[in-house]
């Protein structure tokens, strides 16, 4: 297949690698990284799936653990995979590859393996972090049958993040976001029109072949994305292993691949930490993240938000704008007619009020699914209850000399707040359910366990569930009872 | 099928990007399909069930992705239209460094469009949370009918901590958003002109409001009265106005790509 040629390219690539000295103990690691890399090729265009039918239809993975394959965030990080060593210093060995033929695409190709940040938000994409437990299980060399790989999204993330990381290194960063956006555009386009095709993973290839470092990135991002566009295989999970750790970031990784629920205040807090610096235009990344001073908050995080800053801040109402263009002749025409029929301001107006109608209704139904959940919980936990109390009655009638009273136990549970055994004991003897002397000890070794059952589930439960239990115990009673007359 | 039809109507009104980030209910209902028909012992039933929960996973981040992306330009678009709806009123209003009520007027008109469709889309990315639970509800309730698993309950309270569930917050700016509207322009609502008005509104092709029209009769649709009514059904949607909104439902003149 198509991402047979890179995979030769690959090795050649690491021992290349390996010559232009690689920080710490690399080029030892390298060539295993590599052989595992190609495989991960072959995996990798399955991750970033435009449609999910063919995700859908791939081979299982035990992994739950996914990022969102979805058209640009990836951001999504793999809280499971723990960071990776951040001793790989792919971005410091970039440079030097540059100067190598094969190697700016391999190198890029085997560290960049994280998943394309395909939306605005790719600088958010964490490089490094995942990985590790994953690189150290395939490198057992099993897992190219092993069908268990991990999702593609890590895959992918770990692609992304390197592609921004070798694109953010060093003197790269001014370039960073004009590029983002080129190859995201581009990126967007391969992975929704999975248009790639053989030819241009080829072509691209060769292209990476003589390009110089910026162009680099903004190749390299191509054939990844091509090959995730292209193939249906799941990553292998040894790509996350290339996660690079991009020397402008933290060194803390972990969080680094979290993604980040932003929220207006901390919001508020970057735009403070913005114009402190001077404006949107003047602020970089690492003096925002700095300014802020909030915990678990990084680079990464600040760079992708900034960048959407910059977009809705020069171009303001963005997507509606697109619209616009799309519909501009018909709305004229249609301006025209409301404007002789009602005018812009009742239909906004009346678009309001769908809007808003549309909103009451999901909050509506919303909470009523939330209750639906919820009660459906307490039946269940109800229905276990029970389930366990006819357990017990049918493990005694097992046993002649111990006549079931599962029912007086779990009785018991609702009407004693807070049930002991003697506390039981003494009620027991004292109930006249049993009847019997015998009855009244074996029930007391019966409830015990019943009891602790019960005072178990009551402080979970709550109120509600007392005068229930009491309703469907005193049913149960009934039932049990009906055998005991008999006998 | 009602669901997924009506799921596959929406998709196909949405906003373009957002298209390919909806669930994939039909082939998942293949799937479990799939499943219940061949047991076959190569497959077994584990397997298939790790399958199953794995492609929903997957669905799961991909929602929750989507959805904090988008909730995030939410975040700072709000605060960008407040900025703005600052500065042309410290700049074209009447206490304002240069003021023009001309200019004032037609700034705000702008203003206004683009609040009104901006409250249009984060309700619609509600509307994408909400429906998108309810077909992961549904598929987990048909598998466990098909497989006789106890796949539901678990999963689905799982599903509940989500992010892309929990809307609070798009909620919250929505209700920003219609606060400020109302505050700054304020509507006399004349009753006969409403009604007459109706016919006309039928060339609006707004994207969103079209939208916004279909996932409400969608929704009114999709909660009619089910077959299979159940404890974990949801009652029939009350729109009292339903007429009017059906009025809104027109085919563009000019077909959108």
């Amino acid at each position: 297949m198509e991402a047979r040629p890179a995979l030769s390219f690959q090795r050649s690539g690491a021992s290349q690698l390996s010559n232009h000295g690689v920080s710490g103990g690399l080029s030892s690691s390298l060539p295993a990284l590599s052989t595992h890399l190609e495989e991960t090729y072959q995996k990798f265009p399955n991750t970033q799936q435009a449609h999910a039918e063919r995700e859908l239809m791939t081979r299982p993975l035990t992994h739950a653990t996914c990022l969102p394959a979805n058209n640009g965030v990836v951001g999504h990080i793999f809280s499971s995979l723990s960071g990776f060593s951040s001793d790989i210093h792919y971005s410091s060995a970039l440079p030097s590859e540059k100067h190598s033929i094969n190697s700016p695409f391999i190198s890029q190709s085997t560290t960049n393996t994280a998943a394309l940040p395909l939306s605005q938000s790719s600088n958010s994409l964490l490089p490094q972090s995942t990985i590790p437990s994953h690189c150290n299980k395939e490198n057992s060399g099993s897992w190219c049958t092993d069908p268990d790989f991990l999702d593609f999204p890590v895959s992918t993330t770990v692609l992304s993040s390197q592609i921004e990381n070798s694109s953010c290194s060093g003197s790269m960063r001014s370039e960073d976001f004009g590029k983002q956006n080129d190859w995201q555009e581009w990126a967007d386009q391969l992975i929704t029109g999975e248009d790639a095709s053989a030819s241009n993973w080829n072509e691209l290839l060769v292209d990476n072949v003589t390009n110089l470092e910026p162009k680099m990135a903004y190749q390299v991002e191509k054939p990844c994305i091509a090959v995730l566009a292209q193939n249906q295989q799941l990553p292998s999970p040894s790509v996350e292993s290339h996660s690079v750790v991009n020397p402008s970031s933290s060194a803390n990784n972990a969080p680094a691949k979290a993604r980040m629920r932003w929220t207006p205040e901390l919001h508020e807090a970057f735009v403070e930490a913005v114009n402190q610096l001077g404006g949107s235009e003047r602020a970089t990344p690492k003096g925002v993240l700095k300014l802020m001073k909030v915990e678990g908050l990084t680079i990464y995080h600040v760079k992708s938000h900034l960048q959407k800053y910059r977009t809705a801040r020069y171009r303001p109402e963005p997507s509606e704008g697109s619209l616009e263009k799309k519909l501009t002749s018909m709305e004229e025409i249609s301006s025209l007619d409301l404007k002789a029929g009602m005018g812009i301001t009742e239909a906004l107006r009346i678009q309001m009020e769908v809007q808003k109608r549309l909103h009451e209704q999901l909050e509506t139904q919303r909470n009523l699914q939330l209750q639906i959940e919820e009660q459906g919980r307490y039946l269940q936990m109800m229905f276990e209850k029970q389930k366990s109390g006819l357990d017990k009655l049918k493990g005694s009638y097992s046993d002649p000399e111990n006549p079931p009273v599962p029912s007086d136990a779990t009785n018991e549970d609702a009407t004693n707040e807070a049930p002991t055994k003697s506390e039981v004991e003494s009620s027991q003897r004292d109930h006249g359910n049993s009847g019997t002397g015998t009855v009244n000890a074996k029930s007391v070794l019966e409830r015990s366990p019943q009891e602790i059952c019960g005072q178990h589930k009551a402080p979970e439960t709550g109120d509600l569930e007392k005068p229930e239990t009491r309703v469907s115990e005193s049913s149960s009673q009934q039932t049990s009872k009906r055998p005991r007359i008999e006998e | 099928m009602k669901f997924g039809k009506r799921l596959k109507q929406q998709i196909e009104e949405t906003l373009p990007s957002w298209r390919d980030k909806f669930l994939s209910y039909k082939e998942l209902k293949k799937l479990v399909r799939l499943i219940s028909s061949a047991e076959s012992p190569m497959y077994g039933k584990e397997d298939a069930e790790a399958e199953f929960v794995y492609l929903l996973n997957n669905e799961i981040d991909k929602f929750n992705g989507f959805f904090m992306e988008q909730e995030e330009d939410f975040i700072i678009r709000h605060k960008e239209l407040q900025q703005r709806i600052e500065r042309v009123i410290s700049t074209w209003g009447t206490n304002g460094t240069k003021p023009s009520e001309a200019e004032y007027r037609d700034e705000m008109a702008r203003v206004r469009k683009d609040m009104v469709n901006f409250h249009g889309e984060m309700v619609l990315l509600v509307n994408y949370s909400n429906i998108n639970y309810t077909g992961l509800a549904k598929i987990l309730k048909k598998y466990d009918k098909r497989t006789g698993g106890l796949l539901r309950l678990p999963f689905i309270q799982k599903v509940l901590q989500q992010p892309f569930f929990i809307t609070d917050l798009v909620s919250k700016l929505v209700k920003e958003c219609e606060n400020t509207i109302d505050e700054m322009f304020p509507v006399q609502v004349e009753e006969e002109i409403v009604k007459e008005q109706r016919e006309a509104i039928t060339v609006a092709g707004k994207g969103i409001f079209r939208n916004t029209v279909a996932a409400l009769l969608s929704m009114q649709e999709i909660r009619r009265g089910s077959s299979t009514y159940g404890h974990f059904s949801l009652p029939p949607l009350d729109l009292s106005d339903s007429d009017l909104i059906h009025s809104f439902q027109l085919n563009p003149p000019i077909p959108t790509v």
